[in-house]
Formats: structure tokens, C-alpha cells, sequence
């Protein structure tokens, strides 16, 4: 309760800052005399409005989400009702390290009624016999093992898919563990028929070093806020690798995963929602994955997120401007731009200009105004998420490292993996070496 | 001391080297990439006679 009062209290005295900041920020437009730093000026001026426009919204159809879902009753299992069958599928290539983990975080999952499988996609290390030793089958639940010859995530999905006997499919890395309610609580989102997919949230399981606590922060607030945000709208653009939940139908109906991209979870996902499907999110489902530990691994992980993403983009263009016949599918499509070449090409152009204005014409203080601007974003952000998730209040803190390096780190990776995708530089899948810090 | 003024003359030097630390370092990822996948090249048989210059390879 105190813990409570002290955040809304804090994010009220950061959302008179942040007004202070940005009337400052504005008030400098009138000090240059140069037509063309006017010019660039201004253009950041409007961007950074957006972004703060962008941001707020995304914030207050989150609040709107969570108010909307505190409102529901509270949902308790009724095992006299039919419940749906559920295939878990867990694709795996060379995760010994995380298997066992994997599948112990399933087997105690309290959802009455579910098939695990999973698919050794001809790994080169004891992956499939780990997970044999798990096998079992009763009336109501069962884990079988199958190995196939290596071909791809998707391919090892779909080859789950087709195997698969419940009417809803849930998809988890084998590098992730689950909370013994997630399937339950994503399970009961199917009650609405037009609903294709469902995701769940994915919090960082290995905090403990800068990197991870920054992905941590980053994954609260924008990744879980931002898809509660894009839930009010019924509109998720990404079920994440680590836990999503389908209708087994929807799946077939877009004809299951495609291999063209090295994005295959955002590509199905375009494809539900082009299809006219709603995509829900789980907040309290919770997914624990091992993120990258250093910060070539994490540039390697950005590298094929941001390529994988342009390609499937780039495979529904089609649908930026397709407003009239489907709403959903083209704003989608221009949040994604957004995120992936828009917002990281300003924000690079915006530093290299504050530093050669601040160089140049000797006014440093606008790189104060731009960084404090987003910096107190980002704790309003991480407070809200703290309040909502009961996260560590430690992570808001760490909102003033994530602007000033993580950020821009990130953002680099994204431009010049984007340049790489524009040449039609060959890639591979990257597989990250995992610590098995589960 | 202006508070202002000094946090930011800190900030923009954080954002140089920043800069130029996010370019290196994805530089450094991808020759740790290309290093890993010269490291990890198979050859064909014939490709391994060719390397040997001969017309039989012998494996213990």
C-alpha cells in the first residue's frame, strides 16, 4: 500500500516535470536565428511530439485495459464445464541447457486438459534425450518427443501443428518457463470465437548483470505496456516466441506458419489479423525467458529481429494502404514502421544533430531538454508497469541508463541491420548460446 | 556551478561516445560472426583432397 501511494505520487511529480521540460524544450525553437536549424528544429519538435503523443496513448489504452479488466469477475477453474484441449508445442534445436526447465514449468501447469509436444528439430546436442525423459501419457495429459531433420522453427511448428489433437495450440520457446496458470489464463480469452491468438508476457529471467536488468525494463515497459496498450484495440501485432496461444482453426485457415521470414511469430500474426481475426493479450500470463548476457548477443538477437520483421513488412506491404478494407491490419502495419525504421532512424539523427549543434553553435542544453524528455517517459512508464505488475521498483531507476545507452545501442543495430536487409545481405537464424539462467 | 549546464556537457559526452560505441560494437558482432562461421565451414570431400593436393584421404 505505501509502496502504491509512493508511485503515484512519484509518477504525479514526474508528469510536472516532464510538462516543465517539454514548455522548455519548445521555448528553445525561438532562440535560433538560422533558417535551416529553424528547419531541422522544428522537424524535431514535431517528432518529438508524436513520440510523447505516441507514448501517452499507448500508456492511457494500457491503464484502460487494466481497468477494463479488473472490472471482469475474477475467473476460478470449473472443471464441470468442457474445457478445451490444449497441444503445447515447444520447437526446440540445441537447448540442453533449457529443456528440462522448460518442460518441468509445464507439467505444472494447473489447466486440467492439455498434450505437450515436443519437436527436436534434428539438434546436434542431447536436447531430445532430456526431453524423452519427461514422456509420460494419462487420460488427460500426455508429453510425447518427436525428431525431425533441422529445417527451421516454423517447419518444426507446423510439424507440431499437424501432429496436434486440441482445438487450441499454445507455442513456447524451449528456452522459457512458464507460471502454473498460463495456459488457464489464456486458455479462457477463446470464449470469444472471433479471437485467433492470444499472447502472454515475457519477463527476463536472468537479472543479473546491467544488460539483462535494462532488458528486463525494457520488457515491462516496451513490450508487456505496449501490447496491453495495442489489447484495448484488440490489435497485438506480435505474439512472442515464448507464449502464444491459438485457435487451432485460425491457424489452418491462414495456412500455419510460413518459412519466408526470421520473423515467423510476427509473420503468422499479420496474417491472423489481415484475415480479419482479433489478437488479445494476457498480462498475468507470464512467460520467464533468458535473455542475451552481453551486449554481442544482444545486438546478434536485435540483428535477426529487425531483419525478420522488415521481411514480413515487407511480405504484407500490401496492406499499408489498405485503410478501407481492413482498419486494423494497415494501422498495425504503420506501427511497425514506426517502431522498426521510423523511431530508430530519428532518434540517431536527432543525437548526431543535438551533438553537432551543441559542437557548432555551443548549445548543449538542448541534449539535456531531449534526453530528460524521454528519460522521464521512460520512469513514468516503468512506475506504472511496477504498480500493475509488483516488478522491482529498482528497474525505474534504471530508466536513466536505458535512454542514455541502451537505447541508442539498440537503435544503431536496427539502422544498420535495416541497410543490410535494404542490399539483400544473406543472414542466418543466429541461435544464442544459453547460460540455462532460467 | 550551473547543475544544468554541467549535466548537460556530461550528456553529450555520454552521446559521442555512445555513438561510437553502438557502431563499433555491431561491427564487433558481425566479424565475431564471420570469425564463428569460418570456424564452423564444413568441406567436401573433394574440396578436402584438393586442399591436401592428393587423390586419397585416409581418416583414423
Amino acid at each position: 500500500m505505501v509502496k502504491s501511494i509512493f508511485i503515484i505520487i512519484l509518477g504525479f511529480l514526474l508528469i510536472i516535470l516532464l510538462g516543465i521540460v517539454l514548455y522548455s524544450f519548445y521555448q528553445y525553437y525561438t532562440l535560433f536565428n538560422s533558417l535551416f536549424i529553424k528547419l531541422v528544429f522544428g522537424l524535431i519538435l514535431g517528432f518529438t511530439t508524436l513520440v510523447v503523443f505516441r507514448y501517452m496513448l499507448l500508456l492511457f489504452f494500457s491503464i484502460l485495459q487494466t481497468i477494463k479488466k479488473s472490472a471482469e469477475e475474477t475467473y476460478t477453474i470449473d472443471y464441470t464445464k468442457k474445457m478445451p484441449k490444449i497441444s503445447v508445442i515447444v520447437p526446440a534445436y540445441n537447448e540442453e541447457v533449457t529443456i528440462a526447465t522448460s518442460l518441468a514449468s509445464l507439467l505444472k501447469q494447473t489447466y486440467p486438459y492439455f498434450e505437450i509436444l515436443v519437436i527436436d528439430d534434428g539438434s546436434k546436442d542431447r536436447t531430445s534425450l532430456i526431453a524423452k525423459r519427461f514422456e509420460f501419457e494419462n487420460q488427460k495429459k500426455s508429453l510425447k518427443v518427436y525428431r525431425k531433420k533441422n529445417g527451421g522453427k516454423s517447419r518444426a511448428i507446423n510439424y507440431g501443428i499437424k501432429r496436434a489433437t486440441g482445438e487450441l495450440i499454445f507455442v513456447m520457446d524451449a528456452d522459457s518457463k512458464l507460471s502454473p496458470d498460463a495456459l488457464y489464463l489464456l486458455a479462457r480469452h477463446f470464449e470469444d470465437l472471433d479471437t485467433a491468438a492470444v499472447a502472454g508476457s515475457v519477463y527476463v529471467s536472468n537479472r543479473n548483470n546491467i544488460i539483462t536488468k535494462l532488458q528486463a525494463l525494457e520488457y515491462i515497459e516496451g513490450l508487456n505496456m505496449v501490447r496491453n496498450g495495442q489489447a484495448f484495440l484488440k490489435a497485438v501485432n506480435i505474439i512472442p516466441g515464448p507464449i502464444g496461444m491459438f485457435r487451432k482453426s485460425a491457424l489452418e485457415d491462414v495456412g500455419l506458419y510460413d518459412h519466408d521470414t526470421f520473423a515467423e511469430d510476427c509473420d503468422v500474426t499479420l496474417k491472423l489479423i489481415t484475415k480479419g481475426y482479433k489478437i488479445d493479450f494476457e498480462p498475468e500470463a507470464l512467460a520467464y525467458t533468458e535473455a542475451p548476457e552481453n551486449l554481442l548477443d544482444l545486438i546478434k538477437q536485435r540483428y535477426r529481429w529487425t531483419r525478420g520483421i522488415l521481411q514480413a513488412i515487407k511480405k504484407h506491404s500490401k496492406l499499408l494502404w489498405n485503410f478501407r478494407i481492413n482498419k486494423t491490419a494497415s494501422f498495425v502495419m504503420w506501427y511497425m514502421i514506426f517502431e522498426s525504421i521510423i523511431w530508430p532512424v530519428a532518434d540517431v539523427y536527432v543525437n548526431i544533430f543535438v551533438v553537432y549543434q551543441s559542437l557548432v553553435l555551443g548549445m548543449s542544453m538542448f541534449v539535456f531538454y531531449w534526453w530528460s524528455i524521454f528519460t522521464i517517459l521512460d520512469m513514468a512508464g516503468a512506475l506504472y508497469c511496477v504498480l500493475i505488475t509488483g516488478e522491482s521498483l529498482s528497474l525505474v531507476f534504471y530508466a536513466v541508463y536505458y535512454r542514455l545507452f541502451f537505447i541508442e545501442i539498440i537503435n544503431i543495430a536496427k539502422i544498420l541491420s535495416s541497410l543490410e536487409e535494404f542490399f539483400g545481405i544473406q543472414m542466418s537464424w543466429g541461435k544464442l548460446e544459453r547460460k540455462g539462467n532460467l | 556551478m550551473n547543475i544544468v549546464g554541467f549535466l548537460s556537457m556530461l550528456i553529450l559526452i555520454i552521446t559521442i561516445i555512445t555513438i561510437a560505441f553502438g557502431i563499433i560494437a555491431y561491427f564487433m558482432y558481425k566479424a565475431r560472426e564471420a570469425k564463428r562461421k569460418r570456424a564452423q565451414k564444413s568441406i567436401t570431400y573433394e574440396e578436402a583432397l584438393k586442399n591436401e593436393n592428393t587423390t586419397y584421404l585416409f581418416f583414423e
